[in-house]
């Protein structure tokens, strides 16, 4: 790494290179954190879907099976090594605006810290400001809201696309305040919905019917293709509509750049996706658990080469190469299934939620900053072993004769 | 377990000096060799490597050498990489590729001349016009691409009647997948479909009555094996491996494979 920074400084390099080649050895050392944690909220039930905000890389929003939802602060302004995130406000399920049942998915405003919005299995979409603590809006559907999301880089339009039960699309326009535009195409429920994250246009989804269809919100006609995972090939005479997967699609992710989609199915499969052509890249990813009958929220790490994949697998996260498919390493800690993981841009952190109510940290272990820790509070505890020790065996309670 | 994960990142910061002379950028030719007998690291010397280990003989040349596409899945690990070369052989036309049972993932590779071969004599056997035989190599044989056809491109394409379709799949080599669309087969792979269930079976339920259903790969290949499943234990541990129903597991005493639960 000093050879990179001499070459940063004298110009032979480009600065970007040691930025990258960091980020990589970062990302490719994550492991649990020994010293790090985020405050458990129990009343939270299972922890169903996670987002850091996209302004600052500070607020961790949680959303929780029962209908609760946490904020929690993730700056750690002591530096202090041993940290626990601590929440700054707290929405239980007992709160007269909250959520009936479940939360499955929630996500910043993209612009500010704000607004949030939440959607659950009570089949509604709330928006919610973050200093009252109070719904500004809500919004009722037909079936049960699968996943909504909002455009990260959307200008022109303020959009929530919702994925219902019901096999149609409804997009919600936060200033005209309706939710009449509707996207038919599939059918089945969708379960997935994801903007892109280069086009502030288009829109993917996947459903139940075990398609991904990407749509143009401008056109009117519909969708502008169906993904298809044989490119074309082993069509047979009777049965030509195109399947992305051999299960149901419940898993969505653009890449940073916004030229590839990565998908996810029950068919235990991964498949990477080219945006602009729709084709299959024919990643092979292996075998993958996948039995959810909701969308599961994998995240991509950006900025790394080659990027990795996080994705729930049962009780693990595994990491996988975005390009080359092969299974990097498995980060084992919770004890239940994962639901959610998001990556954290800047500082490459991994946080994972999951059925058994913990989120958990997963820090790059590339500095010793744990082993420097122990060493010094062991120092500073030495002092008092002398007399903690007398203290110990004294037993205030028998004689001294017997 | 720290200087497995410092070999997994990749060479970001260029530390480590290659005393080898360096080898282009193609990354199956770089794989570390786990195993202590000579690997081929390209997928097509894997197929032929994995051909040569067939039994032909047990099989009294009823049927040509059929290999699982994930048993390369074992041998290179790069799933990727091996996906690509099979599609780019298939491609060329050195091999071809069938779609064996239900599941949408078992595939099997047969070497185009293997499959000519067998083709011609089975047949041969069955009495069937030469005229027909012939029109079959020229076209499906050598130039079809494809696991299955339909019937539309068997009559344009290939210029097939349908009383030459019936003698098809009379000696089936075309089996029915739907109305009007069929499935290119390995004649007589029943047998083999019998021998390889048979044994895929024996393994599996070998490594469930272990204790902590794992063993040593040496162990396994030291074992009995049934005259029945007349495959060889070779065949089936790349088999199972490949197929992702046990997990490989690197240990001080040699590889251990555990059964996925």
């Amino acid at each position: 790494m000093l050879s990179f920074l001499a070459g940063r400084e004298s110009g032979s390099t480009n600065p970007f290179l040691l930025r990258r080649a960091e980020i990589t050895r970062r990302i490719f050392s994550l492991d649990l954190s020994k010293h790090r944690d985020v405050e458990r909220i129990d009343s939270l039930g299972g922890i169903n879907s996670l987002n850091i905000d996209t302004i600052e890389n500070r607020y961790l929003l949680s959303g929780g099976s029962n209908g609760g939802i946490v904020i929690h602060d993730l700056e750690n302004f002591q530096g202090e090594t041993k940290f626990t995130c601590r929440q700054i406000c707290h929405i239980p399920n007992s709160d007269n605006n909250a959520h009936r049942k479940s939360i499955e998915t929630v996500q910043w405003y993209p612009l500010d810290t704000g607004l949030f919005t939440t959607s659950g299995t009570d089949k509604q979409l709330k928006i919610w400001d973050t200093n009252t603590l109070v719904p500004a809006d809500t919004y009722s559907f037909d079936g049960i809201v699968y996943s909504h999301h909002m455009s990260p880089i959307a200008t022109k339009h303020s959009l929530i696309a919702t994925g219902c039960d019901k096999s149609t699309i409804k997009l919600v326009d936060l200033r005209a305040g309706s939710s009449t535009q509707m996207l038919k195409g599939h059918k089945a429920a969708v379960l997935c919905v994801q903007w892109s994250t280069r086009d502030e246009f288009i829109l993917a989804s996947g459903s139940s019917d075990n398609g991904v269809l990407l749509w143009d919100i401008r056109t009117a006609k519909g969708c502008l293709m169906s993904l298809d995972q044989h490119n074309g090939e082993a069509a047979s005479a009777a049965n030509k509509i195109k399947t992305a997967h051999n299960g149901r699609v419940n898993g969505l992710s653009f890449t940073a750049d916004g030229l590839h989609l990565v998908t996810f199915g029950t068919d235990s499969r991964l498949r990477l996706w080219n945006t602009t052509t729709g084709k299959n890249a024919l990643v092979n990813y292996g075998n993958i658990e996948n039995d959810g009958r909701k969308s599961i929220k994998f995240s991509l790490s950006s900025g790394a080469c080659p990027d990795v994949i996080f994705v729930p697998d049962d009780s693990n996260l595994t990491m996988l190469d975005l390009h080359g498919g092969n299974q990097i390493k498995t980060l084992r800690g919770h004890y239940n299934q994962v639901n959610c993981c998001v990556f954290h841009h800047d500082r490459q952190e991994l946080y994972s939620g999951g059925n058994d109510r913990n989120v958990l940290v997963w820090l790059p272990q590339t500095d010793h900053a744990y082993d420097d820790f122990l060493k010094t509070d062991s120092k500073t505890k030495d002092k008092h072993s002398f007399t903690k020790r007398i203290a110990a065996t004294t037993d205030t309670w028998s004689d001294d004769d017997d | 377990m720290a200087n497995r994960k410092r070999s997994l990142l990749p060479d970001v910061y260029k530390q480590k000096r290659r005393c080898l002379i360096p080898v282009n950028k193609d990354v199956s030719g770089e794989l570390v060799n786990e195993h202590d007998w000579d690997v081929p690291t390209d997928t097509k010397a894997s197929l032929l490597f994995l051909k040569i280990s067939f039994p032909q003989e047990k099989f009294e040349d009823r049927i040509p050498p059929i290999l699982m596409k994930h048993q390369l899945y074992s041998i290179i690990h790069n799933r990727t990489i091996v996906d690509k070369h099979v599609n780019d052989l298939r491609e060329s036309g050195d091999v071809k590729l069938f779609r064996l049972g239900a599941d949408a993932d078992e595939s099997c590779i047969v070497f185009t001349e293997d499959y000519q071969r067998h083709c011609l004599q089975v047949m041969a056997d069955l009495k069937i016009d030469q005229a027909i035989i012939d029109k079959f190599i020229e076209t499906i044989v050598k130039k079809c691409k494809d696991i299955s056809l339909d019937k539309e491109t068997l009559i344009n394409t290939y210029l097939f009647t349908d009383k030459e379709i019936t003698e098809l799949i009379k000696s089936s080599v075309l089996t029915v997948r739907d109305v009007g669309s069929w499935w290119l087969a390995i004649p007589n792979a029943g047998i083999f479909m019998k021998s390889f269930v048979k044994g895929r079976k024996f393994i599996l339920t070998m490594l469930r009555k272990c204790k902590y259903k794992q063993v040593l790969q040496k162990e396994l290949e030291q074992r009995k094996w049934p005259k029945l499943a007349r495959l060889g234990i070779m065949y089936h541990v790349n088999d199972i491996i490949g197929a992702d129903l046990v997990v490989r597991v690197q240990t001080t005493s040699g590889v251990l494979l555990r059964l996925k639960d």
